[in-house]
């Protein structure tokens, strides 16, 4: 009993405290005439950082009590609509209630209002006496200076002589970011600032400069107008340079400066070398294409494959009859020894509206190539064995532009121009010699050749692409057209001498002397237009259409001169033809798509009519032609299914269609290179690729574990082999037919998981493929199977900041049967085990190790080779800001790269040796403006 | 009492205050459809371990690519709401690629002050339930239109990375509620912005209508359920990790936990 009143003592003690803590606040909102504004919303707020304590919202007669607050001192904040914040400090008067009374709160200028706040959706700033306009929110014509964009603002004036008046007062100072401009001259900044450079237009009273200077206050206060810049206007250039020298006369310099805001992209680059690096790194690249990097623009529309052309794309031009291939661009792999010399610009323009890019890359290689290739050849009864020596030496100048223009004409409608063109001009020399052997001593052929060739290429493409999209959710049409002009015109000299042996006795049986010059002129030209409709069908199908025509024009015309016999023409490896390629495609098919689930089904029609006249020279009466009309039907079926927890399902099936080369068309017999006679077939099919596959993968983003899984199947049917005859004195004769049944099967599989989170990372990959491919030797068909088996690991270890490891091994086992000769199968290992190393050492300074131990093996040939490759570098970070860097680094220090690859295909085996850069050491120099950044770690993607 | 319970209370005292004060407060339920722009590049500016550069080339690259942009919807009444979605199925502008959205559906019940949260995030899904816990916001002196009502500013800290969120409140819409996980002011959120426009979430339109209860209602709950606690230390975790490893961390969570 005594407990109980003791608490309720307590508890009455309590409230009495309580009561005399909390304190209620009361006041009325009225307007400048004290007419009430019902509903007002009324804070409380701590003075100290403006933290909402509590709120309420008045009533019909603008009546408010905020009851219950914590006894202190508060800010009163009250808001209504069309009228400004009213805001006031609230001391608490004693007693449990403070009344405030009439608080009166003062309308927005109705200009302001309307102006800024309902038309332009700026926000409006009233920061005490300082009210501010987010200047980007008023639209004025590009080009408008500051003085114009004034004008626009409620509350300005500007006068005939360009003074400025701000809510009736002249504007004494014009600050950009708070810093005077041009020594305050307000007329200065407003016509020589562009408005678009401006974020923000905050105006203020501030007190007169001299008031500021003495620190006494003369109670004068002047207009000051600040003009905040965007940020992007901040910017200035960025870019990178680096310069090294080394052993050997190895140089490599390169450089790039970029410049950019929201709408301009500009960059320039240049690169010299000689360590045969003569392609752009990925982000040097993105630094140089800058917003256009990825842009693609698709303008042959519709599902599967298509139709590709077997001479090699309209990238790369081929010299008939030759071993000479040039392709464009200069790019492919750094073979032997390459002095690179490349530069660039770029220009991209990009408003919502617009984007434009343009632009220009110049590239020069020469490249010295001295290769050794071993074949074995493989035959039904026995095998022989061809020993290549070839140096080569080869010029590229290309020159290329790019243009792209995209017009959103309106919400609806898309056009797009596309203009490419380059220029080449090239050289190359060669001097080969081989041998052909029955066994390692039994000599049976040999050749001796010097080749050289210049050719020029012009080619140009141009496409306008048209989009719609209907008014109705999904439907859309779309239209293409392209132009592409392929243009080349080469020189060629041949000069072979050729020696036979008798392949039992090994007496010399004769030889023959080819000395032949070639003067080829091709021109190409080709319009391809497509067009697509999209019609949905339901809320998930929609119905989908396409069509794409294509016609392509061809000439060629080869002279060819017998130089031994005093510059004759030779009719029968001389020729002309023209042909002409046109193809019309038609597919249709559905689609189902739902919350990630898409499913397509379709098929498409392919017509094709190949019309050539061939002929040994544009007079002659002898005009063969080759006429073939195709008609092939291939499906096409995808799925695609994204599920629950950052799995995903696809699987695809579509036919691929390869027109035959119109080379491999042509009836004529070429022997210019008299050991290797090579025959056109004009019954050649087109191929038809069906190819399927499917797979999964998951990924957790949480526990970093992944895994990738797939199979994939592919099956020939028409597919173009060429089938060898190889005679008594091992000249090959080859000629192309369709043959139906190569396929090839395989699976991949792929899982990582971490060992220990962000420390150590492990996975494991194995991929295991069939396949099957059939050619004709000496009329008996030999089936070549070829079972490969890989596996793979992978270790990251990133114990810290100061040492990273990343580790690679992959082992892989080919068994390789040919149905003609068991006696020949092979089995073919290869290894290989890698590893980078990043240390960082103390000041600054860093170490990286990158090691390569490749092993191959081949039983049937003996072979077995290791090479290993280490590449070592030191460097250090210099400035406070790190932006420059001194790298000291050693290239193949045991001198092993010997520019091995080897193969196997069809009915032979090839081994080939590149003499290559090996050991040099390099001391080079980075500036970079943007600041050095070791790289100690990969980044997981971002 | 902690400070925070005890404001909370206060809260609801003064929301059931106004409630009660007739003809305006009958009319104070509706829908809110919001669009939701995330800016990678803008994202990317701000993970600490690339660097400048690095971040200078994403910017270059994709910094005029629209962002990753959601059709959301809040449903609300004085005592409830619910945000989520609009549509069930994310798909492009032309309706022709779809794709399934990461589960995500935030409810908060006033009256009894508790939430009930359906989330996907770091690969799994949740069922979040707890009580309300209201954001310590602070108002800010500056006005905008939104969607035709005129808002005032205000802004707050994220709970678990400490980043700046602004919100702009329609205070004559005077529910205290907003989209993703942002309520307690004066009125409806009508604009939020995540970390200097990293992502931002804006009303496009606002309709007071009579909402079924239905709308209010919460689907099949299917997941594992945890606190608030345990989402904010799962959340950390991942961030910290993400990091650590040199990965987005926005590739696994949604940008707004």
């Amino acid at each position: 009993m005594r407990h109980l009143l003791l608490s309720a003592c307590l508890i009455l003690c309590a409230c009495v405290v309580e009561a005399q803590t909390r304190l209620s606040i009361k006041g009325r909102a009225v307007d400048t005439t004290s007419t009430a504004l019902p509903f007002t919303t009324v804070m409380l707020l701590t003075p100290k950082d403006s933290a909402l304590v509590s709120y309420a919202r008045a009533d019909e007669n603008g009546r408010f009590e905020l009851k219950n607050a914590r006894r202190g001192t508060y800010l009163l904040k009250m808001s209504y609509t069309g009228y400004l914040p009213f805001q006031m400090e609230v001391m608490p008067a004693e007693g449990a209630l403070t009344d405030l009374g009439d608080l009166k709160m003062k309308p927005i200028s109705k200009e302001l209002f309307e102006v800024v706040v309902k038309t332009a959706k700026a926000p409006l700033n009233i920061r005490g006496d300082t009210i501010e306009y987010n200047a980007s929110s008023f639209k004025v014509p590009p080009g408008s200076t500051v003085e114009d964009l004034l004008r626009r603002l409620p509350g300005f004036q500007v006068e005939q002589d360009g003074s400025i008046r701000a809510q009736g007062q002249e504007v004494k100072r014009i600050t950009v970011d708070g810093k005077n401009f041009f020594g305050g001259d307000p007329k200065a900044a407003t016509k020589n600032l562009n408005a678009e450079a401006i974020d923000k237009v905050q105006v203020y009273t501030s007190k007169t400069e001299q008031a500021k200077a003495t620190g006494i206050d003369d109670g004068k206060k002047e207009k000051t107008v600040n003009l905040a810049l965007k940020e992007e206007f901040k910017k200035g250039g960025f870019g990178k340079i680096k310069a090294g020298i080394g052993t050997d006369e190895r140089v490599d310099v390169r450089g790039n400066y970029n410049k950019f805001d929201d709408k301009r992209q500009f960059a320039v680059v240049g690169v010299g070398n000689n360590i045969n690096q003569s392609t752009m790194a990925w982000d040097d690249r993105q630094d140089f294409y800058g917003s256009s990097s990825y842009r693609w623009d698709e303008t042959d529309f519709g599902f599967g494959g298509g139709i590709s052309s077997g001479d090699g794309g309209s990238d790369g031009v081929i010299i008939q009859g030759g071993n000479i291939i040039i392709m464009n661009g200069g790019g492919g792999s750094d073979r032997g020894f390459n002095n690179t010399y490349s530069g660039g610009v770029n220009y991209n323009f990009e408003t919502k509206k617009r984007k434009f890019s343009s632009n220009y890359f110049y590239n020069q290689r020469r490249n010295w190539t001295n290769q050794l290739i071993n074949r074995q050849s493989i035959l039904a009864d026995n095998a022989f064995e061809t020993d290549s020596r070839s140096n080569e030496h080869s010029q590229n100048d290309n020159h290329k532009v790019q243009l792209r223009y995209e017009d959103n004409l309106d919400s609806l409608n898309t056009l797009i121009v596309l203009a490419n063109g380059t220029i080449n001009n090239s050289s190359y020399g060669q001097d080969l010699s081989q041998e052909n052997r029955r066994s390692a001593t039994q000599l049976t052929n040999r050749t001796t050749q010097d080749n050289g060739s210049s050719a020029q290429t012009l080619n140009f493409s141009g496409s306008a692409l048209y989009r719609h999209k209907f008014k109705t959710k999904g439907k859309s049409f779309a239209a293409s057209v392209t132009y592409i002009l392929n243009n080349g015109d080469s020189d060629a000299e041949q000069r072979s001498l050729n020696q036979f042996y008798d392949p039992t006795t090994g007496a010399p049986l004769f030889s023959r002397q080819l000395s032949l010059l070639n003067a080829n002129r091709n021109r190409q030209n080709q319009i391809r237009s497509s067009l697509s409709y999209v019609q949905p069908i339901s809320k998930r199908v929609s119905w989908e259409n396409f069509y794409n025509f294509g016609i392509r024009n061809d000439k060629v015309d080869r002279d060819v001169f017998n130089q031994l016999e005093g510059n004759v023409r030779n009719d029968s490896l001389s020729r002309y033809y023209t042909n002409q390629i046109l193809h019309h495609r038609l597919g249709s098919g559905f689609r189902y798509n739902y919350k990630g689930t898409n499913i397509g089904v379709g098929f498409a029609a392919i017509n094709m009519n190949i019309s050539g006249k061939f002929s040994s020279d544009q007079n002659s009466p002898n005009v063969m032609e080759v006429n073939r009309s195709y008609t092939i039907v291939v499906p096409g079926v995808s799925f695609n299914m994204d599920l629950k927890n950052n799995r995903y399902v696809y699987a695809e099936y579509a036919g691929d269609v390869q027109q035959p080369s119109i080379r491999d068309l042509q009836p004529i017999i070429d022997y210019s290179n008299p050991l290797y006679i090579t025959q056109g077939n004009p019954n050649l099919k087109p191929t038809v690729n069906h190819r399927a596959y499917a797979g999964l993968q998951y990924f957790n983003p949480s526990s970093f574990t992944r895994f990738f899984g797939g199979i994939n199947y592919n099956y020939a049917v028409n597919q173009v082999v060429y089938n060898q005859t190889i005679d008594s004195l091992l000249v090959t004769r080859t000629r192309p037919a369709n043959l139906s049944g190569g396929q090839n099967f395989g699976t991949y599989l792929n899982v990582g998981f971490p060992l220990k989170k962000n420390k150590a990372n492990i996975s494991f990959s194995t991929n295991v493929n069939f396949s099957r491919g059939y050619t004709l030797i000496n009329d008996i068909e030999n089936r070549t199977n070829n079972n490969s088996y890989n596996w793979g690991t992978n270790l990251e270890l990133t114990p810290s900041e100061k040492f990273t490891f990343y580790g690679n091994a992959n082992w892989s086992y080919s068994d390789v049967n040919y149905s003609i000769n068991t006696t020949q199968n092979q089995n073919i290992w290869n290894q290989s085990y890698s590893g980078q190393m990043n240390v960082k050492l103390p000041w600054e300074s860093y170490f990286n190790a990158t090691f390569d131990y490749r092993i191959y093996k081949n039983d049937r040939f003996g072979l077995d080779q290791n090479i290993p490759i280490l590449n070592l570098a030191v460097y250090k970070l210099l400035g406070k800001a790190k932006k420059s860097e001194v790298r000291l680094s050693a290239y193949d220090l045991f001198r092993r790269n010997l520019g091995i690859t080897q193969g196997a295909s069809g009915n032979y085996f090839t081994q080939t040796r590149v003499e290559t850069i090996t050991r040099y050491f390099m001391l080079s120099y980075t500036y970079n403006m943007r600041g050095v950044k070791a790289n100690m770690r990969r980044n997981g993607g971002f | 009492m902690n400070q925070n319970l005890l404001m909370k209370k206060r809260l609801f005292v003064w929301l059931g205050w106004l409630l009660t004060m007739g003809a305006q407060a009958q009319d104070l339920e509706g829908t809110v459809t919001y669009e939701r722009n995330t800016s990678y590049t803008k994202m990317v500016a701000k993970l600490p371990y690339l660097s400048q550069e690095e971040k200078d080339r994403a910017k270059m690259m994709w910094g005029n690519e629209e962002g990753d942009k959601q059709k959301m919807k809040l449903t609300f009444t004085p005592d409830q709401s619910l945000y989520t979605y609009i549509g069930e199925q994310g798909e492009t502008d032309d309706g022709r690629w779809s794709w399934r959205q990461s589960e995500y559906v935030i409810q908060r019940d006033f009256e009894k002050g508790t939430l009930t949260e359906l989330q996907e995030f770091a690969g799994k899904t949740y069922i979040i339930q707890d009580s309300l816990k209201t954001p310590k916001w602070k108002v800010l002196n500056q006005l905008k239109d939104i969607a035709g009502h005129i808002c005032m500013k205000a802004e707050t800290e994220d709970p678990v990375n400490n980043q700046k969120i602004i919100a702009w409140f329609a205070d004559d819409i005077p529910v205290s509620t907003g989209p993703e996980r942002m309520y307690g002011l004066p009125g409806v959120i009508l604009e939020l912005d995540y970390n200097d426009g990293v992502s931002v979430v804006t009303a496009t339109k606002v309709e007071m209508k009579k909402v079924d209860a239905k709308e209010l209602a919460l689907p099949k709950l299917k997941g594992r359920k945890i606190k608030m606690a345990d989402h904010d230390r799962i959340i950390k975790e991942h961030i910290k990790d993400s990091i650590e490893g040199r990965r987005n961390p926005y590739w696994g969570i949604n940008l707004w936990n």
